[in-house]
């Protein structure tokens, strides 16, 4: 059994929940009496069933072979959707809506996805109408301008 | 019970060109704020509120009403086919709609959820007005003890949900349990996992939530895939009318299921505080545990969408009774409407009964109509709605992407909100590819406020002898029966198996 046909994606998920109940129980003893009831009610056995399912998960990638744990790891094309996830929501919580939301769905369609020239600039002009035309101007909802905006504005 | 002064109401309505207009057009209006996630109802009536703030009572209450009935049916469309709930309780919409569109049955999962929502809200309305006199007693028996077994037994839902891990099935159920005590403590005032963020001292949003855990993930498979939401071809699917009418029909193949949550539903949405999250959850849950074959359940079972479709719409029709005669709101969207009403000169409160049961059946019957103009404007559209499901995913991709992170900043209206989104849809998209079942997060995380709320309350003010409380002990009762029947379905399965793989021999 070699670590690295432990240490999967699903060793690596019951990992993570383990971890989440065990640092919110040691984070909810420092809570007075009424307030860490309930969190210390859930996460006690949540991490009892993180044990569990992590001690299973582990027998399980003994067991698989080498190919059954390729097929557990992250492609390069679900590498490739988180990467351009991140820079969406880096870009609108940088520049907003108004000014990153056009620019990220150009980008995704012209150099991630490699849409034409045309069906990318329409539909960055299309997402760009309806943010600011129909949310700001129509029903005069102000979105996030983004940190950076805000910060230079400021 | 004067029965001229109900049908006086309805004809009241149809009989009036002006207000059969008002609905035609408050119906879409709603529709349409249900079908953008972030935006919802209740911002769809406080945007409106000027503009019916000169018309008379009657008409500008019957306005409001009918775009507020139809919000959850427009919030079906983006859970079905893009897995993006609309609004908050069109979540559970998702764990079976979803799948459908994938299979090609957009059409029908489509035709399904329009009709199980004008179901439900006839329903609902149907309900409230037979049953008036009699509910009124039972809803006022409601207290923090029933309340707390009430939110217990639908978190012992997460166990029908759990799929075919009970284990994963309940963590991630204790974990959305674990992120719902994310707060000040209701109690005691102290910060809890809030890490001095001001944003969190109110809990986690649930809209943020529910985006993160589903639709971010469903977006990144997509992307990763290619292709369109749709898995099979085009040519294969069904997505035109008459399978459209299939789905509706499916809501009365199906009408004990229908008329049971229906009648859940407009229950849960008379209790005030409970809201319409844990209404159709607990009516997800109720199909799962009361269908013969529960496995289909996650898979795309129609009646998956049928039961949190009706829930969802006849809990509107239970809300309006301690919103008109407590002056009680029974959800956060009946609270804006309550407002709305009194600006207009409607008085909610006990007088009500006495004074204005014209204005109370004006509204009942508003919200059926509605409930019906939806349905019927609704089957016109459907067929090309189910085409959105074969759109090319490098298309949809970057519009979902914009409407999740816009639809998690307008919820609270807070940038924070979008981190909370990143950090959620990673963990979703690890849950989900790696078989984790996800509805259970949204129970825990709903039910977790209302169970510990009042759980301290019952406490203050029986002691553990909350439990002995004659509504208690039938709460109590149901728990057991559910857990029980849980037990029973599971052996009985267990058997079934062996058997067969005997015979296989």
């Amino acid at each position: 059994m070699t670590i690295k046909a432990i240490l999967n994606g699903r060793v690596g998920t019951a990992l993570v929940m383990l971890l989440i109940f065990m640092s919110m129980s040691l984070m909810a003893l420092g809570f007075t009496d009424k307030a860490r009831l309930m969190p210390l009610l859930v996460g006690i056995p949540g991490i009892l069933l993180g044990i569990v399912q992590l001690t299973s998960e582990i027998r399980q990638s003994a067991r698989r072979s080498a190919d059954e744990a390729d097929s557990d790891a992250l492609s390069k094309a679900e590498r490739n959707m988180f990467l351009w996830v991140f820079i969406f929501f880096f870009g609108l919580l940088g520049f907003g809506f108004i000014y990153a939301a056009p620019i990220v769905v150009f980008a995704f369609m012209y150099a991630g996805k490699k849409e034409s020239l045309l069906v990318a600039l329409i539909s960055a002009a299309g997402t760009w109408a309806v943010l600011f035309g129909f949310f700001e101007r129509v029903m005069e909802i102000p979105l996030f301008k983004g940190l950076i905006v805000e910060w230079m504005l400021n | 019970m004067d029965l001229s002064g109900i049908f006086d109401a309805l004809l009241t309505i149809v009989g009036s060109p002006y207000h059969m207009s008002l609905l035609l057009l408050a119906v879409p209006i709603g529709m349409f704020f249900g079908a953008i996630p972030g935006l919802g109802g209740k911002l769809g009536v406080v945007l409106v509120i000027p503009f019916v703030f000169g018309m008379d009572a009657t008409a500008g209450a019957l306005f409001l009403i009918a775009m507020h009935a139809v919000v959850h049916t427009g919030g079906s469309v983006p859970s079905i086919l893009f897995g993006v709930p609309g609004t908050g309780p069109d979540a559970a919409t998702i764990v079976d709609g979803l799948p459908m569109t994938r299979k090609g049955e957009a059409g029908r999962a489509l035709g399904a959820a329009f009709g199980a929502s004008g179901f439900g809200g006839v329903i609902g309305g149907l309900f409230i007005l037979a049953l008036l006199p009699l509910l009124r007693p039972i809803v006022l028996q409601f207290s923090p003890a029933e309340f707390f077994l009430l939110a217990l037994f639908g978190i012992t839902l997460i166990a029908m949900l759990s799929g075919e891990s009970l284990v994963k099935g309940l963590m991630v159920g204790f974990f959305g349990l674990m992120m719902a005590f994310v707060n000040l403590d209701p109690q005691t005032g102290t910060q809890r996992y809030t890490f001095d963020l001001l944003f969190l001292w109110d809990g986690i949003d649930i809209i943020a939530a529910v985006l993160g855990i589903f639709a971010i993930p469903e977006m990144i498979a997509l992307g990763a895939a290619g292709g369109a939401m749709a898995r099979v071809d085009k040519a294969a699917a069904s997505h035109g009318r008459a399978d459209v009418m299939r789905g509706i029909g499916d809501v009365f193949r199906h009408w004990r299921l229908s008329i049971r949550t229906s009648l859940i539903g407009a229950f849960i949405g008379m209790i005030p505080g409970l809201g319409g999250d844990a209404a159709s959850w607990i009516c997800y849950g109720h199909a799962v545990q009361s269908s013969k074959t529960p496995e289909r359940f996650g898979k795309g079972a129609v009646e998956g969408v049928i039961a949190p479709e009706t829930a969802n719409n006849s809990k509107e029709g239970g809300s309006l009774l301690p919103t008109l005669f407590f002056a009680v709101p029974g959800s956060s969207g009946m609270a804006i409407l309550l407002g709305a009403f009194v600006m207009l000169g409607i008085q909610p409160g006990p007088a009500i009964a006495l004074t204005g049961m014209e204005i109370v059946w004006i509204l009942i019957w508003g919200l059926m109509l509605a409930n019906i103009l939806a349905v019927m404007m609704f089957i016109l559209v459907a067929p090309a709605l189910g085409y959105l499901s074969y759109v090319r995913g490098n298309l949809l991709i970057p519009f979902v992407l914009i409407l999740t992170f816009l639809g998690a900043f307008l919820a609270v209206r807070a940038w924070e909100n979008m981190v909370l989104l990143a950090a959620l849809g990673t963990i979703g998209y690890f849950l989900k590819k790696y078989d984790w079942p996800r509805p259970p997060f949204v129970i825990g995380l709903i039910l977790g406020p209302i169970a510990e709320d009042s759980y301290h309350k019952a406490m203050s003010l029986w002691g553990p002898a909350f439990l002995l409380r004659p509504g208690a002990l039938i709460m109590i009762g149901l728990i057991v029966l559910s857990i029980g029947f849980y037990v029973y379905q599971q052996v009985t399965n267990r058997r079934k198996s062996i058997w067969l793989s005997e015979d296989d021999h």
